[in-house]
C-alpha cells in the first residue's frame, strides 16, 4: 500500500513537471499560431478580391459569425470591388477549404485554396503552378466564369478536371457553387 | 573512438527503418515528398535527442515498476513542444503531416532507445545515441521521399527534376508505393548485407 | 440521417481509408503478427475492442475536460469566468490514459475470464504502442466527430484492421511454400504483398456514399 502511494505521487510529480512545461510553451506559441493564421487570411483576401484595399475589406457578420466579406477600392466605400466568402467541399482525404471572390455580377474574380491535405502530386495540384505556367489550377479554371452554374467536365460542365484527381476537382467546384449560393442568401438578408 | 561508434551505429549498421524495421508507420505515411520526410524526420529527431538526454540524466531516481509511465510522460511532453512549435513557425508543414506529428510519441523508436539505451547510459552517450538514431530515421525517411517524389511526381523538394515530358507514376505517391518502395529498399539492403558475409 | 452518416463513417474507416493501407496506422503489429492466421485473429479481436474503448474515452475526456467549450467540467467546478484551453494536452492525456486503459483491460480480462486472457491476453501489452489506437483517438477529435459517431469510427477502424491483419495472414501463411528470392524472405515481401493489397483497395476510393 505504501509502495502504490510512493509510486503514485512520483508520477504524479512528473505528470505535473510535464503539464507546467506545456503551458509554458503554450501560452508562448499560442498568441503566434493565431497570427501566423490571421496573416494567411488576410493575405488569401487580397487574393481573393484583387483590386481591393486591404484596409477597405470588411468582415460582414451575423450572429457573431462571419458570412462574408465585402471590398471597395478605398476606405471611402463608394466603389465596390466584390465580396468574398469561405466554402469548403469534403476533397479525397481532406475537406478542402478555400476562399473566392466575385463581382456584383456573379463572375469570379479571384480564388486560393486555404487548407487542404489531398493526394500530394494529384489532389494537391488544384494549388499548385505547372511548370511554365503562372497560374494554380483554380486561378486557371474558375476566374472570369460565373460562379453560378459551374461543373466539372465528368458532370457536363466546362471546368477541366485535374487526371487522377477527379474528386478534389469536383469537391472544390461544387463547393464554391454552394458557397455562392450562400452568399446570394446572405447579401438578400444583410441588404 | 567508442563515442563516435554510439552516434555512427544509429546511421547505417543499426539504422532504426532498414535495418531494425521500427517507426514504420510515419516511415510510409509521410515519405510521399522529401521535404515532409526531412520534416518528420528533424521533429522525431528533437524528441529522440531530449528524451534520451532527460531519461538519462534521471534513470537513477525512476523506480523500474513505473518507469515506462514515466518514460512515456517525458516523450509526450517534447512531442507536444515541437508539435506546437510546428504549429507556429511551419503551419504548412504542420498540415500536411497532420496527425503524424503527435503520434510520434507512438514512434517505437523513442520508447526502444529509452528502454533500451538511455535508461543504461550517462548523458552524454545517450545524446550521441538519440542524435546518431534520429540521423538515420531521418535519412531513411528522406531516402523513400526521394524514390517516390522523383517517380511519382517527377520532382524534388517540390522543384521538377525530370522534365515536361515525364509522365509521373502517380501509384508512387499513393498509398501501395509506400510498400512497393519500403519493401524493395528493405530487400536491396538485405541482398547487400547477404553479400557481405559471403564475401 | 443519423444512421446513414454512422454508415457512412463505418464504410469509410473499414474500406476507403483503411487503417493500414490508406492511413498506414498499426503497421508495426501488421507486420509483426500476421505470420499466423490464429494470432491475427486474437489481435484483432484485441485491437478492435481497445480501439472501440480508447475512442469512447478519449472524446469524454478531451470534451469534458480539455476543450475550450460551456460543458468544460472545470468551467463548471471552479465556475471560471471562461471555459479553460486545455488542448495543448490532448497528446499526453491521451496516451496516459491509453496505457490504463490497456493495463485496466488486461487485468479484468485475466481475473473474469482466463480463458479469454489465454488468447487475446499476450497481445494486449503491444497494445499500447499501436499508433492506431492513438491514431483513431486523435482522427475522432480532428473530424469533430460527434459521441456516437466517435465510438462508431473506433469499432469500424478495428474492423478495417482486423481485416487487413486476417487477409494478410492468409496469404503469408501459402507464401511459406513459395520460392522467394533469399533477400526478399520475410518482411521485404510482406511489404510487397501489403503493397498488391493496397492497391485493390484503392479500388473503394471510387465509392460515392
Amino acid at each position: 500500500m505504501k509502495d502504490i502511494l510512493k509510486l503514485s505521487s512520483i508520477l504524479m510529480l512528473i505528470t505535473t513537471i510535464a503539464a507546467t512545461a506545456l503551458a509554458a510553451v503554450y501560452s508562448v506559441t499560442k498568441p503566434r499560431i493565431e497570427l501566423k493564421k490571421q496573416e494567411a487570411l488576410n493575405a488569401a483576401k487580397s487574393v481573393a478580391l484583387p483590386g481591393a484595399d486591404l484596409n477597405a475589406i470588411y468582415d460582414v457578420k451575423g450572429n457573431d459569425k462571419v458570412l462574408y466579406y465585402s471590398g471597395y477600392m478605398d476606405t471611402t466605400k463608394s466603389n465596390l470591388v466584390g465580396y468574398a466568402f469561405l466554402t469548403s467541399g469534403r476533397g479525397y482525404s481532406s475537406d478542402i477549404e478555400s476562399i473566392v471572390g466575385v463581382d456584383s455580377t456573379g463572375n469570379i474574380i479571384g480564388i486560393q485554396v486555404l487548407s487542404q491535405t489531398e493526394t500530394p502530386g494529384l489532389g494537391t495540384r488544384i494549388e499548385e503552378i505547372r511548370y511554365g505556367e503562372s497560374l494554380t489550377w483554380v486561378q486557371k479554371q474558375f476566374i472570369g466564369k460565373s460562379a453560378k452554374n459551374l461543373a466539372v467536365d465528368k458532370d457536363g460542365g466546362e471546368i477541366q478536371s485535374i487526371t487522377g484527381a477527379t474528386i478534389s476537382s469536383r469537391a472544390v467546384t461544387n463547393s464554391i457553387v454552394a458557397g455562392y449560393e450562400d452568399l446570394l442568401k446572405q447579401l438578400k438578408e444583410t441588404n | 573512438m567508442s563515442a563516435f561508434k554510439e552516434f555512427s551505429k544509429g546511421i547505417y549498421a543499426e539504422n532504426p527503418v532498414f535495418k531494425q524495421a521500427l517507426g514504420l508507420c510515419p516511415t510510409l505515411a509521410v515519405s510521399n515528398s522529401v521535404e515532409n520526410g526531412l520534416g518528420m524526420g528533424l521533429a522525431a529527431t528533437f524528441v529522440l535527442v531530449c528524451s534520451n538526454v532527460i531519461i538519462s540524466l534521471i534513470r537513477k531516481s525512476v523506480p523500474p515498476k513505473i518507469r515506462i509511465p514515466i518514460y512515456i510522460v517525458v516523450i509526450a511532453t517534447f512531442v507536444t513542444m515541437i508539435d506546437l512549435s510546428m504549429a507556429g513557425f511551419f503551419p504548412a508543414l504542420h498540415k500536411s503531416l497532420g496527425i503524424f506529428v503527435p503520434l510520434i510519441v507512438v514512434n517505437c523508436i523513442i520508447l526502444g532507445r529509452a528502454e533500451a539505451y538511455a535508461g543504461k547510459n550517462n548523458a552524454g552517450l545517450s545524446f550521441l545515441d538519440g542524435l546518431g538514431m534520429g540521423i538515420g530515421f531521418t535519412l531513411a525517411l528522406m531516402l523513400l521521399g526521394v524514390i517516390r517524389e522523383l517517380l511519382g511526381n517527377g520532382s524534388l523538394f517540390g522543384l521538377p527534376m525530370l522534365g515536361a515530358h515525364f509522365e509521373p507514376v502517380l501509384i508512387m505517391i499513393l498509398p501501395p508505393g509506400a510498400f512497393l518502395t519500403i519493401g524493395f529498399v528493405l530487400g536491396f539492403f538485405n541482398w547487400l548485407e547477404n553479400r557481405r558475409q559471403n564475401n | 440521417m443519423e444512421l446513414k452518416s454512422l454508415f457512412i463513417i463505418s464504410i469509410g474507416s473499414i474500406f476507403i481509408n483503411n487503417f493500414i493501407f490508406a492511413r498506414f496506422l498499426g503497421i508495426c503489429p501488421y507486420i509483426g503478427v500476421s505470420k499466423q492466421l490464429d494470432s491475427a485473429v486474437g489481435m484483432g479481436a484485441a485491437v478492435t475492442f481497445v480501439m472501440t474503448l480508447a475512442s469512447t474515452v478519449t472524446w469524454l475526456i478531451y470534451n469534458y475536460l480539455l476543450a475550450p467549450i460551456e460543458a468544460n467540467i472545470f468551467y463548471k467546478l471552479f465556475s471560471l469566468s471562461a471555459p479553460p484551453d486545455l488542448t495543448f494536452l490532448k497528446t499526453i492525456a491521451f496516451i496516459l490514459v491509453i496505457a490504463s486503459l490497456v493495463q485496466f483491460v488486461e487485468m479484468v480480462i485475466q481475473k473474469t475470464s482466463p480463458a479469454l486472457y489465454k488468447s487475446l491476453g499476450i497481445y494486449l501489452p503491444l497494445i499500447t504502442t499501436n499508433c492506431a489506437i492513438l491514431g483513431v483517438s486523435l482522427l475522432n477529435i480532428d473530424e469533430n466527430y460527434l459521441f456516437i459517431e466517435s465510438i462508431v469510427n473506433g469499432l469500424s477502424a478495428g474492423i478495417g484492421f482486423t481485416i487487413a491483419l486476417v487477409l494478410m495472414a492468409g496469404i503469408r501463411e501459402k507464401l511459406e511454400l513459395a520460392d522467394v528470392p533469399k533477400s526478399m524472405r520475410g518482411i521485404p515481401i510482406a511489404f510487397i504483398m501489403a503493397g498488391l493489397m493496397a492497391i485493390a483497395f484503392l479500388g473503394f476510393s471510387g465509392l460515392k456514399l
